[in-house]
């Protein structure tokens, strides 16, 4: 969840592919995807993985419907479960939803639940090409109006998605909201903050403040519950993929256009509202271009509050893996310390929302 | 710090003080010579390092706690009232309030700036002051 940082890349023996696992994997994946043969080389490891570990590899099929070399990434579960997180062959089902409808998440091409091929659950998709890392999407001097609106079609498709509708097969897994989605948001944020809601005035006026002024439920739709600037992909200006599904679920579609304009999310870009790429107009635009339905901008605002008090305290979780002494990380204690920044954008937002700046 | 403090008496560099002096040779003479692939993890490390220096030395500002007993009624240090005012907040209290800009606001908008100023002083020029 946390930025994972520019470590893209780096070689290494990949852990999870070794001499043992090799020939497991192999001889898996031929079964799975028709082939005569298929062989796994040049394994290195991904960044940006905080919670989940990608490998990347490139993998040589013989015979069957994948015939060829394929550059792909191998998606392992990590060795601790994070709240909230769906599993990998749930992953996998939404990811096949959001290609079905038509968005540019990168192809799934197999899963597997046996935690006993690789000692943890993992699926393969494509590989897309491009930088996801937010400080490099935002460099660029001009706003990127045309970026920000495809990112907007894209997310105006994936909320086709209904549960029970038309490409929703295969995805009963994922709960549907019990008193809507705002007020279950509340309530987990609530549940994730912990002891820190009674200590720490700022959280505990946020969370009231979702609670006292949740909209009602309206719409429920396929939501990524993650799609913001360094969770896509860009080469040279231009959209290659959309990554990190392990968010998703049925919720108010404009929780997803509150998170993707959230400031924690505009690497420093402040002025651009849209993910540090452009103004909201744009984003919003290509998202009433395919979504069917317009953005509702009251609504759009309090799914915003929502995402500051959700990165909030999924920051205070991060920092609990640290302290706890479980998951002694460096990175994870100082995502921690990120909470006051997080509470500044949270009541910079609620001064806008009530004019009340000044 | 004074004579009585037995742990770094009069003229040894203190807690902050050790800190302040690693940090400043980290970052002249350690970071310039990291390769790459530890640039990350070494600007992490300097990060740390200037939160503990900041931590160690900030001072509480007198008038958040007086802010925080006109709020609350009550008597007591910040993390006291801080929790009192929690409870008077999530029990509905302040329902009344929470969409205007009033006393409690502007109070957690200067607990927020106190711990900024500690965990990370830039964030606060990210934006225009505040009227």
């Amino acid at each position: 969840m946390s930025a994972g940082g520019p470590i893209n890349g780096t070689p290494s023996d990949g852990g999870l592919i070794n001499e043992d696992t090799r020939p497991r994997l192999e001889s898996w994946l031929a079964d799975r995807l028709g082939a005569i043969r298929a062989a796994v080389s040049e394994v290195s490891r991904l960044g940006g993985g905080a919670i989940s570990e990608n490998l990347a590899l490139t993998l040589a099929v013989e015979g069957g419907p994948l015939d060829g070399r394929h550059a792909v990434v191998l998606r392992a579960a990590p060795p601790m479960e994070v709240s909230a997180s769906l599993g990998k062959p749930q992953e996998f089902a939404v990811l096949r939803a959001a290609f079905a409808a038509g968005v540019a998440a990168p192809e799934p091409l197999a899963a597997c639940a046996d935690a006993g091929l690789l000692g943890r659950p993992f699926y393969l998709m494509r590989r897309a090409e491009g930088v996801a890392a937010g400080f490099r999407v935002v460099k660029s001097d001009a706003p990127q109006p045309e970026l920000a609106r495809e990112l907007g079609r894209q997310l105006g498709r994936l909320h086709t998605v209904r549960p029970g509708g038309p490409g929703a097969e295969g995805l009963d897994f994922l709960p549907l909201p019990r008193n809507g989605p705002a007020l279950d948001a509340a309530r987990q944020y609530r549940d994730w903050a912990g002891a820190l809601a009674d200590e720490d005035p700022v959280l505990a006026y946020g969370l009231r403040w979702l609670e006292v002024k949740a909209p009602p439920p309206g719409e429920t739709v396929l939501c990524h519950r993650d799609y913001r600037t360094g969770n896509y992909m860009v080469r040279d200006g231009r959209l290659t993929a959309i990554l990190d599904w392990e968010f998703a679920g049925w919720s108010d579609p404009m929780e997803d256009l509150g998170w993707f304009c959230a400031r924690s999310w505009r690497f420093g870009r402040f002025e651009r509202e849209a993910g540090g790429i452009a103004g909201r107009a744009d984003f919003y635009a290509g998202y009433e271009e395919t979504s069917g339905r317009r953005v509702d901008e009251p609504r759009v605002a309090y799914w915003e509050a929502s995402a500051y008090l959700r990165w909030a305290t999924i920051a205070i979780q991060q920092g609990r893996r640290h302290t706890s002494g479980r998951e002694p990380s460096l990175e994870l204690a100082l995502t921690g310390r990120m909470l006051p920044e997080i509470e500044h954008d949270l009541l910079l937002h609620l001064d806008a929302i009530d004019g009340g700046a000044a | 710090m004074t004579g009585e403090d037995l742990a770094t008496p009069l003229d040894t560099p203190d807690a902050a003080g050790l800190i302040a002096i690693a940090l400043k040779t980290f970052r002249e003479t350690v970071l310039p010579a990291v390769p790459a692939e530890q640039r990350f993890a070494a600007l992490m490390i300097a990060n740390a390092l200037s939160i503990a220096e900041r931590e160690l030395t900030v001072r509480e500002d007198p008038a958040l706690a007086d802010a925080l007993r006109r709020l609350t009624g009550a008597e007591g240090d910040v993390p006291n009232l801080s929790r009192r005012l929690c409870t008077a907040i999530t029990e509905g209290a302040f329902d009344g309030r929470l969409g205007s800009a009033d006393e409690l606001r502007d109070t957690l908008w200067a607990l927020t700036w106190a711990r900024l100023a500690v965990s990370n002083p830039k964030h606060l020029n990210s934006v225009p002051p505040r009227g």
